[in-house]
Order: C-alpha cells, then structure tokens, then sequence
C-alpha cells in the first residue's frame, strides 16, 4: 500500500470492484479499493444473486440489459480462470392484482422499446415453464428467458482480479475511518492502516455509504435495510426459472446444484445495520412461498442469513458528486438490484471519470432529482 | 412456543450435570441431546475414569454415563429430548429445536450450552482412502456398535485418546502397527502409554504420516521421522502396512451456536481454537447464556463433569433458586476446577482461562453483593509454578517406560522387599488422580498437597493386600511378594483382558517393553467385580525377574 493513489475505492464488493477494474480498463490504474473485511463480506456476498432485465423504467430496464450483455461474457471480459456461473433460466414474473397486471403489460412496453425479449405469459401457459406452480390467484404473468442469475462470489473476483493484473491494489481488513477534505475538495481517506492522499474517493459501501458520505460533509438519502434470504438443502431439479411476486414481496429459485434460494422483502422492516437472521423470517418466508410453490413444503432448510438493501427516497440508485468535497463519489443507494446492474454502473461510471461519452446521462442518478422532483421511479421491486 | 427456565444443549457429561445441577437447586430444565442415547462420549469411554471421587474417579465412562442418565430420567423436573437438534440461537433469546420432525421454538431464561467438541483431521495424500478414521469413530465402532474396526491399525496421535483407543482395539483383539505422535513427548498421561508399552505397541515420538496407501481401502501407510522443524528427515520413511489408520490429532470446540448466540469469542491455543468467553461462573457475554465442557475449552470429562454441574448452578442460581445452598456449591465446583488443573497436565487450561476471562459484571443477575471470587477459591495455581510440580524429562516422556532411576526411587526398601507383600506404584506424573488413595483402608497410599501428587506408599503401613490394583485406573499398581518362596517371588498384576487366565495357567510374562521374559505359572486370579472389570493375576516367578515382569499373555497374543 502507497501513501498517495491517484483513485481510492471504498468498499470491495461488486460495485467497488467492477468500477476499480473500468477504471484500469481506461486507464486509470493508480487505484487503490479498501475493503473492511474480505472482498463480498457485505451485501454483494448475501444477495440473492439474481439477474432480471424486466423493469419498469428505461434507465433501469438498460441498465440491467447492458449489465447482462456483460455478465454473459464476464470470464472473457475479465480475463477470469473461474466460472462466474452465469445461469439463464429466466425470471417468471406472477402478478396477483389486477392493478400490478396492468402495471406489467406497461413494463413490457418499456422493455420491448429498450430491446429485452421478455413477453406476458398465458395464463393456461405458466405452467409449462414452472411445472410445479400453484396458478391459484395469479392474474398474469410475464417472463424473460435470458434473466437469470450469476455467481456474486466468482463475479466480484472476476472483476477484482482483472483490476489486479493491470495495476489496481486492493487492501482487505483495512476500515476507512476519515476522510480528508481540503477546501471543498477531497484529499485522501484515514485508515485504520494509516493515511492515505487520493484526488479521486468512491464511496462504494452500500447500506454505510450514508455515514460514510457524512465523514466528507455530504448527506445522502441512503438508508440501510435488512433483507433476509434461506435456502434449502439440494435436490433434483423441477424448476429453471426465479420465480417472483411483488404482492407478495417474494422470490424464489432453484439454483443449480438444486438448493431452492428464497427471499423476502418485509415492508415494516426498520432501518439498521442489524445482519442477523430471524426465525420469524425463516417461518413466515417458507410459509408465503410455499403457498405459491407447494412441491417445496417438505425441504429442510439448511441455512439462513442476512443483508442489507442500500434503501434510497426512489429505490434507485444514487451516483453524486459531493457538493462539500469535489471528487469524493458516492455509487450506492441500489435499493435491492445493485449486483444485476454493477457492470454498466460501473462503465458509466469510469466513462465519467475519464471524460468518455456514455449514451447514459450520469447526472440523472445525482441526488438534485430529489429536490428538482425528477424522480426515477421503478414500480417493480420487491 | 415452549417456555423453560433453563435449557441445556448437549447430552454429554457436561450437559448431563449442568441439567441434574439445576433441577437440584429447584429450576425446570430442558435438555436437548442430538443423538438418541445421551452421554456424548460417554457412551464408549469403556475406561476407568481420573480425578476424584466427586469426578467419580475409578468408575468407567459407560457406567457414568448410565449413571448420570438414570439420574436425569429419575429427575421430573428434567424434559429429555432425544434425536433432536438444537438449529439456531436467535437475537430474541428463541431457540429453534428439530424436534420429533418439527421445527419447534422453545424461549428459555438461561442457556447453556454444552456442544462438546469434534476430532480434527490431518491433511496427507490417501486421507480420503476408506479406513482412514477419527479415533472416536472407531472407538465408536468397537464399543458402542460392537463392530471389530479393523485387523491392524496405524494409531496417529499419543494424547490420551490415541493412547486409550490404542488400549481398547487391542483389548477388542485388534493388532496395533504403531501409535506414532509428532512432537517430541508424549501428549497423554504416561500410565496410558506405559499400559500399551508393555502390550508391545510400540509409541514412536516425533513421526509423522507422510501418505496412506492402498486400491481403494487402507492397505498402510508410509511414515517418517520429523525433525525440529516438523519436517520429513529423508531416508527414514516406513511402511507400515495396515488396514486402518486412525487420527487422534485434537478436538476442536463446537462453537457454532455460541457464535451465532453472538458470545464473545476468542482464539486461544491453549483451549483448542476459537471459545466463547466466560466469566468464572461460566456465564458468556451475552447475559443468561452459559457454556460448559469443551465448548469453551478442550478437557478431560471430569472437569467437562464439574463445569456443567457449575453452569447448572449457576443459572438455577441467578433464577433465584436455593441462594445460600447454590453459592456453596458453585465455590466447591470451582474449587474442584481449580484442583483438576493445579497439575503441569493443567498448565495450558491455566494459561488459557487465564488470557480470556470475562470479568464479572457486577449487577448481573444475582450477584450484586457478590465480590471477587478469586479471593474465595483456593488458589492452587501458585502451588502449580512450584519446583515440586515438575514434568518429566526422562525418557519416560518419550516411551512411557520409566528409567532404571526412576524406579529404584519408588522401589521400597530391600529389607521391606523381603519382609512380605507391598504396592508397587509406578506412577511418576502428576496427573489429577486419586483413587488409590481412597482405595487403601490402611491408609498406606498418600499424596502431599492435592489429587495432582504422584502417591507415595508408605512401606510400614501398606500389607500388600492388592485392594488398589484393581482401583487404578492407569493400571499403574502392582503387588510385589518376595516372601513367596525360597525360589519364586509372586507378582501381582491388573488384567482386562479377555481371555481371563485360570490358576495352574502358564502364561509369557512380558517386561515394560512387552518383551518376552520367560512363561510363569497362574497362582491366583480375582476379579474387580461386575463394575470394576478389572482382574488381578498373580505370577510366581523368579526372584530376579520381579521387579521386570509387569504384563502377561496368552497365546500369540500380548497383553
């Protein structure tokens, strides 16, 4: 570790990762991304690891469209020995109100201007991609067979590698505990491993980039939340697809050594840094899914665990620019979909800071749209 | 949801105490056991156990075990749930329970945990091959399920589980290749490897594994000197052939719960890896949650034993149960600790609890008026840095065979020799142990200061009688008649072996070192009786080869 790096990433999941490797793609190699604990400790290494492209909003319908392009590819991309375990089995999406039915035939639309093949599902149909559903209730349904999802593990690796060999260092076990801001402008992070001076600080810390923001001064409408996930032991396969419901705030997958994967999204879940798992989670989780996947009623749960969503005002992502300390910036606030959408987040990113074109408007993720009221509103989350 | 004032997890012999310990003092317990049978390892410990008396010193583990699950069965303030495992500790203090099929919640006041510990494994090429085992496993195999484990077996590992379960296969009639141990010193108490030395099997220190072989099973296994620095000194590999290789390399703490209790934790060489932290009352960090036995710390049974009764009391007590009973209790329970690990045996336990003790919190529960406690409990650790607690440094250490020097100091006089019968003990380390002691209604066996003293004999009041072969449970003491005959001195050994020999038998008598010294006549055998198992075989042989004979066998078999 150098005393002075031209770029100091804070934070070493996914979104660290992917922006420091994007950045050394364009050149910027003097980069340095510090990570409290192990790579993928925090939320990139708990999340449901899903891939969907079906959204509700055209930023984010191409954001997760141009992500996938390169999760297909992220081995090569990356110049990665592993498997990124990138597996499309589809998303099937159930809408059980009338009023979210209509909501995803409008989806759709967006969708098919942007260019992803998803398509509304015959009633009478569902059952031929998810043999073992129970269709009671489901007002209809729409699925994308090139969603899926990806290994987050082997993804970050890919990515923090692919920095490594050309020229990034990435420090674990080292806690970022000040930031140095000189007039107006950044200067370096404090670490519990010394100081170090940095013309450019990203803030990449999730459900902490709120507190971390404030250490430069800048108050950002970033919120951790818990989000709980279990999953059950392995058995033979009976469904491709993540199955999801918004209504019912669930979704579910078989993975493919066959554990089924589930999460849930509780809407009276306070704010915290709380990661530690519940049994009324555990129950209330098995209970809700099985009701729409009863096949899974007699598996036995191995494991359960917790993370966090970087809540922000509009559920999605918030990139800014300090106003109190120019060239400290914050890429968080991804309200549940940060893994999906890490890659082209981080070219758009790395374009900006290289003063590349993008064909994406950065300055529309800044946080002025909660004062301007230009919100970007996504419908469909769980 | 189930409510209960103090539940216990683990069936073992911690478990076992620390739920008799707290439905003594008045409180509803729950004891969680994983498997059907509680007892943890109890149920196969088939020797006789060290300590004291109150450890119940003398007696073997199966018949403690029993004994203490009769106990809890007895108990009506104990529910016993068997073949159910405890799932999770959550925030909210609910403990999640598979029980009879079901996910069951069950919020109970106190905790304790008592998970015990499992083997450790060794990384070498051919670890994988069918017949490479934990010695527990196999301990398992012989004495729970009655299965013969293997013909010869390779026993890596001389502390005292590679020691006893190397004891054990040969009494099932298992051929022990080797019992080969990496450092430099033997790991266990030195009466165990004394016994399996004079059954011929030989304990090589400072070897280790370099391979296992064979297509598709065990057929042996490539062994080395190391040196200093724990490496292969070329030139010095054998192979040893066997059909089974057994690891007895350490125990780890089960700590996962603990963990996930959100218990202070803390890695400490000396306890065994990663432990919860715990106050002298063994409560944890987190307020109501309790560990005892190895969870937080590798032991023998017997301080598992008085660490689980100490828990029990401990939780029943900041309940509110029996005050002025409980606080007598828990300073005589820890006075009991206190002595178990007053030896060198205990030095590392020592120096771990030492480096990690929680302080208690005054405010705690029931104890806001309580002051330190180490004040109370005699301190026997100062004893401990004493010269007279010393290890050995002969090459007892390194074989188990004591030193001509060694034994001419524990010999008694050439006058008393002559004279009639007297004990011969030939126990040099100073383990915690003291049933000869009691055994000896004469008074003739003593030990200076605690249970850790080697015993000495005193030549006057002891007549010989042989009450305490029988009672040693390192089969350490022998009987010694040079009054016999003008031609035959008689010999007086332990025996638990099957077949018994009958009086008029000639059997080979076997020196320290298994060595043949001649074949000599059964005068007398006794038994222990049905509890106790342990025979004492009277030898006539000659006068010069009575202080040499101290094993027997039958047949092609030594023993």
């Amino acid at each position: 570790m150098k005393k002075s790096y031209d770029v100091v990433i804070i934070g070493g999941g996914i979104i660290g990762c992917s922006v420091a490797f994007e950045l050394a793609k364009r050149g910027r190699k003097d980069v340095l991304v510090v990570e409290q604990e192990y790579l993928t400790s925090g939320a990139t290494g708990r999340c449901g690891a899903g891939i969907r492209q079906q959204w509700g909003s055209m930023l984010n319908a191409t954001l997760a469209l141009e992500s996938t392009h390169v999760f297909e590819n992220l081995e090569e991309y990356t110049g990665y020995d592993g498997d990124c375990g990138l597996n499309q089995g589809g998303y099937l999406l159930i809408a059980y109100t009338e009023k979210e039915w209509e909501q995803f035939q409008k989806n759709l639309e967006i969708q098919h201007q942007v260019g992803i093949n998803s398509h509304a599902v015959p009633l009478d149909c569902i059952k031929e991609i998810v043999p073992h559903i129970n269709t009671d209730g489901i007002q209809g349904a729409c699925f994308c067979a090139s969603d899926g999802h990806a290994d987050p593990f082997h993804c970050t690796y890919a990515y923090a590698k692919g920095a490594q060999g050309m020229g990034v260092e990435i420090v674990t076990y080292t806690k970022v505990t000040g930031l140095k801001v000189e007039n107006g402008r950044i200067r370096g992070v404090a670490t519990t491993r010394g100081d170090i001076e940095a013309k450019v600080v990203i803030n990449a810390t999730g459900g902490h980039a709120a507190q971390m923001a404030m250490l430069a001064g800048d108050e950002l409408p970033i919120f951790p939340e818990r989000h709980q996930i279990l999953i059950t032991e392995p058995v033979a396969h009976i469904m491709n697809p993540m199955v999801m419901s918004f209504h019912r705030h669930f979704y579910v997958q078989q993975t493919p050594h066959g554990s089924v994967i589930m999460g849930m999204g509780d809407p009276n879940e306070p704010v915290s840094l709380n990661t530690k798992a519940s049994w009324q989670y555990l129950e209330h989780n098995a209970w809700v899914v099985t009701q729409t996947l009863p096949a899974f009623r007699n598996l036995r749960v191995v494991r359960q665990w917790a993370g966090h969503y970087d809540m922000s005002p509009d559920r999605n992502p918030i990139i800014n620019e300090a106003k109190s300390a120019e060239g400290f910036i914050t890429i968080a606030g991804f309200s549940g979909h940060g893994f999906m959408v890490a890659p082209r987040t981080a070219i758009l990113v790395s374009n900006y800071l290289t003063g590349q074109q993008d064909s994406l408007d950065i300055s529309r993720f800044s946080v002025e749209r909660y004062k301007t009221g230009e919100l970007l509103l996504e419908p469909s989350v769980v | 949801m189930k409510h209960i004032e103090v539940m216990v997890i683990g069936g073992g012999p911690a478990g076992l105490c620390a739920a008799l310990a707290a439905s003594s003092l008045g409180a509803k317990v729950l004891l969680v056991e994983r498997d059907e049978i509680p007892g943890g390892q109890l149920v196969k410990q088939t020797h006789k156990f060290f300590g004291s008396e109150k450890q119940y010193a003398g007696d073997r583990g199966i018949h403690i075990g029993q004994m203490l699950l009769e106990n809890v069965i007895a108990e009506q303030d104990i529910e016993l749930w068997t073949d159910s495992t405890v799932l999770a500790i959550y925030e909210d203090g609910v403990v999640t329970v598979e029980h009879e099929g079901k996910h069951t919640k069950v919020k109970p006041d106190r905790l304790i945990i008592a998970t015990g510990a499992a083997e450790k494994f060794l990384s070498f090429p051919g670890n994988d091959l069918p017949g490479v085992y934990g010695a527990g496993a196999v301990q398992t195999l012989m004495n729970v399920d009655g299965v013969k484990p293997a013909k010869r077996v390779l026993m890596v590992g001389a502390g005292n589980i590679g020691l006893i379960v190397s004891y054990q296969l040969k009494q099932a009639g298992v051929e022990i290749a080797a019992v080969i141990e990496g450092l430099p010193k033997i790991g266990g108490y030195l009466v165990h490897a004394s016994k399996i030395q004079r059954a011929g099997i030989p304990v090589l220190t400072r070897h280790t594994i370099l391979e296992a072989y064979g297509n598709g099973q065990v057929e042996g296994a490539i062994i080395a000197s190391i040196d200093e620095t724990w490496q292969p000194i070329p030139g010095t590999e054998q192979k040893i052939p066997c059909d089974a290789i057994c690891l007895a390399v350490g125990l780890s703490p089960l700590t996962e719960l603990a963990w996930q209790a959100g218990c202070a934790m803390a890695f400490v060489r000396e306890l065994s890896g990663h432990v919860p932290v715990v106050d002298d009352l063994l409560e944890s960090s987190r307020p109501g949650i309790y560990c005892a036995g190895d969870v937080s710390g590798i032991e023998e049974a017997s301080a598992a034993m008085v660490e689980g009764r100490l828990a029990g009391l401990s939780a029943a007590f900041s309940l509110g149960y029996e005050a002025n009973e409980a606080k007598a209790l828990q300073q005589s329970a820890m006075e009991e600790l206190a002595e178990l690990r007053a030896g060198p045996m205990g030095q590392h336990i020592r120096d771990g609890i030492n480096k990690v003790k929680l302080k208690r919190k005054i405010g705690n529960h029931a104890f806001e008026n309580q002051t330190e406690k180490s004040g109370i409990v005699k301190d026997y650790s100062s004893d401990a840095t004493n010269t007279c607690r010393a290890e050995i440094k002969t090459s007892l250490i390194n074989d188990g065979i004591p030193t001509k020097e060694e034994l001419d100091a524990i010999y008694p006089s050439d006058k008393r020799l002559t004279e009639g019968p007297i004990a011969i003990v030939e126990c040099f380390q100073e383990i915690p142990c003291n049933p000869c002691v009691k055994a000896c209604k004469r008074g003739a066996i003593s030990m200076l200061r605690d249970i850790n003293d080697v015993p000495v004999v005193d030549e006057e009041l002891c007549n010989g009688c042989g009450l305490c072969i029988s009672l040693c449970p390192g089969l350490a003491i022998f009987v010694v008649d040079k009054s016999y005959s003008g031609d035959m001195a008689l010999i007086k050994l332990p025996f638990e072996y099957v077949p018994v020999p009958k009086s008029g038998h000639f059997v080979a008598g076997l020196d320290r070192a298994g060595r043949e010294l001649g074949r000599f006549e059964v005068v007398r055998v006794t038994s222990g009786g049905d509890k106790n198992k342990t025979f004492t075989v009277s030898l006539a042989v000659p006068h010069d080869l009575v202080m040499e004979v101290r094993g027997i066998r039958i047949g092609e078999q030594a023993i």
